[in-house]
């Protein structure tokens, strides 16, 4: 009897160990990202699977956009070489599961952060990197510079989704009347704004700019400034991985800074020799800030080096060097007329 | 205080100006900047980005401030609710620019021209003066900025917004220095911004 009860406990006992020492190998697995990046060579990112401006792949292959240029910036960071970045495309359904289950180190796929994301999913967005949100497009010919000057307006909406929603609470807010027109996809209510059958068209801003180069006259087409809602895109990474999410954060910052301080992919050397100490911090001669982010002292330069700084990445992809000629507008410094604001590096 | 800024900045006009002289020396004799007589194509469609349209823009500037931003090579006017008029603008080459916070002092309609007599040296075919009109270098209306010898004014070379160009003045197409002339008075606070220096 004795011998039964002691063989019992020594087998719960060992099933207790082992338990235990799967649950600790498990969590420490999940906060090393860095190291399994490191170890593998390559930094995994969750991307849209073909967004114009913000991730396409061309028929060869070759990614391109405002998202994939942020991994990039990330695998510079850690490797010093941007093709270190593999892109995995991902469904809007599927996408913050798959990161959840390791598919993927970031998310970099025009993701809306909310608190709801965040919680549900164990997941957590280290930092705007563009602010997005709902607007009007106006032919040029209406001469309407206001969203508020929409009154008694037929617009054009896609049926069953926020935009919809948000539409109705603006013009309840301001207590101005419209009528919709809407369908279920997004290709039947530009049809349908192309045909002259509304007035305005609402989407979110940067929707707008792309769908525009659709339409038979872009040209003769305005999008106005105003933005009714907040969509800030962000990209994203597991919880509970402070290391790797520091990295994620503090690169999106490191070219934000570089914008306001004047550092460019161009002149990146000159900077190597400046004297001003905020610019000095930046490019790792004072301080000890990439180390202690487990990379090297010049992590920032290589990030500006090889994929520039968040004006250059902006202007490259969405702005007045692409085809969509989104205006900074939100997204312009907050000391140049916009809201992206980086802490500083000290 | 007004006095200070522009002494401070006749200073940076002063070194860009010197800079300049030495630079010249090496430069192509017929400087592009400038084309006196040649009339310009108002067809000329520039890019979405130098074209006049109402932008996002948040500053503590009050309504009715012309911001300019040269290394963009915008020309922000600012209007209530957190927006700006937004134009394309030509600016200074390298070493010709500058920043600071003035007034508009006067405004004139197909302005003459009388090149200062720093652009003569360095430009010395230039003509010693033009009578305003369509082959004019300042347009259809130039607004002229403090004591200073800059302006805010046209162009008969459309094609030349969005460049650094200029000996410091900020050029728009005819058209939009016209739509900003009917929206600001005289008095009008211009504030010119550079990019940060290294």
């Amino acid at each position: 009897m004795m011998r039964t009860f002691r063989g019992g406990l020594l087998i719960g006992l060992a099933i207790a160990v082992l338990v235990a020492a799967a649950a600790v190998t498990y969590e420490l697995y999940d906060t090393r990202t860095l190291k399994r990046t490191v170890r593998r060579g390559e930094v995994y990112c969750g991307v849209n699977k073909g967004l114009p401006g913000f991730s396409i792949p061309d028929d060869k292959g070759n990614w391109t956009g405002f998202d994939v240029d942020f991994c990039r910036a990330v695998a510079a960071a850690i490797f010093d070489d941007p093709s270190k970045a593999k892109f995995v495309p991902l469904d809007a359904n599927e996408r913050f599961k798959e990161l959840q289950s390791r598919k993927v180190d970031i998310l970099s796929r025009n993701s809306t952060w909310d608190m709801s994301r965040e919680q549900n999913f164990d997941l957590y967005f280290p930092a705007v990197a563009y602010y997005d949100g709902q607007g009007f497009m106006v032919p040029r010919s209406r001469n309407v510079d206001s969203a508020l000057s929409l009154d008694n307006s037929k617009v054009c909406v896609q049926a069953a989704t926020t935009t919809e929603l948000n539409l109705a609470d603006y013009f309840r807010a301001n207590n101005m009347k419209y009528e919709e027109v809407k369908f279920p996809q997004l290709d039947q209510v530009l049809k349908a704004y192309d045909e002259g059958k509304c007035d305005t068209f609402t989407a979110d801003v940067s929707q707008l700019y792309a769908l525009r180069l659709n339409l038979s006259k872009p040209n003769d087409q305005v999008i106005l400034p105003d933005v009714i809602s907040k969509e800030p895109l962000a990209p994203v990474v597991r919880q509970r991985d402070d290391d790797w999410m520091m990295i994620v954060k503090w690169t999106l910052y490191a070219m934000v800074n570089a914008e306001e301080l004047g550092v460019t992919s161009k002149n990146i050397d000159e900077a190597l020799k400046s004297k001003k100490p905020d610019v000095m911090r930046l490019v790792g001669n004072e301080g000890s800030y990439g180390e202690d982010l487990g990379l090297s002292k010049d992590w920032a330069v290589r990030i500006i080096r090889h994929v520039g700084n968040y004006g250059e990445v902006y202007d490259r992809n969405v702005g007045e060097e692409s085809k969509l000629h989104i205006p900074r507008g939100m997204n312009q410094l907050w000391n140049a007329g916009g809201i992206m604001y980086a802490p500083p590096i000290r | 205080m007004t006095k200070w800024r522009h002494l401070i900045l006749s200073l940076i006009g002063a070194s860009g100006l010197a800079l300049s002289t030495s630079a010249s020396l090496a430069q192509q004799p017929q400087d592009p900047g400038d084309q006196p007589g040649l009339v310009a194509d108002d067809s000329f469609q520039a890019d979405p980005e130098w074209q006049k349209q109402m932008v996002y823009y948040r500053t503590t500037e009050p309504p009715g401030t012309i911001i300019i931003s040269t290394a963009e090579r915008h020309l922000y006017l600012v209007q209530p609710g957190g927006r700006a008029m937004r134009y394309g603008i030509g600016v200074g080459r390298d070493g010709f620019q500058w920043q600071g916070l003035l007034n508009i002092t006067k405004k004139a309609e197909w302005p003459d021209w009388t090149p200062p007599p720093e652009m003569i040296q360095r430009q010395p075919y230039l003509p010693r003066f033009m009578a305003g009109g369509p082959g004019n270098p300042l347009g259809a209306r130039a607004m002229y900025l403090g004591t200073t010898v800059y302006r805010i004014h046209g162009t008969n070379q459309p094609w030349t917004i969005g460049t650094k160009i200029s000996s410091g003045c900020f050029r728009l197409v005819n058209a939009d220095v016209s739509d900003l002339y009917d929206r600001v008075p005289v008095g009008t606070k211009v504030v010119v911004r550079q990019k940060p220096e290294l």
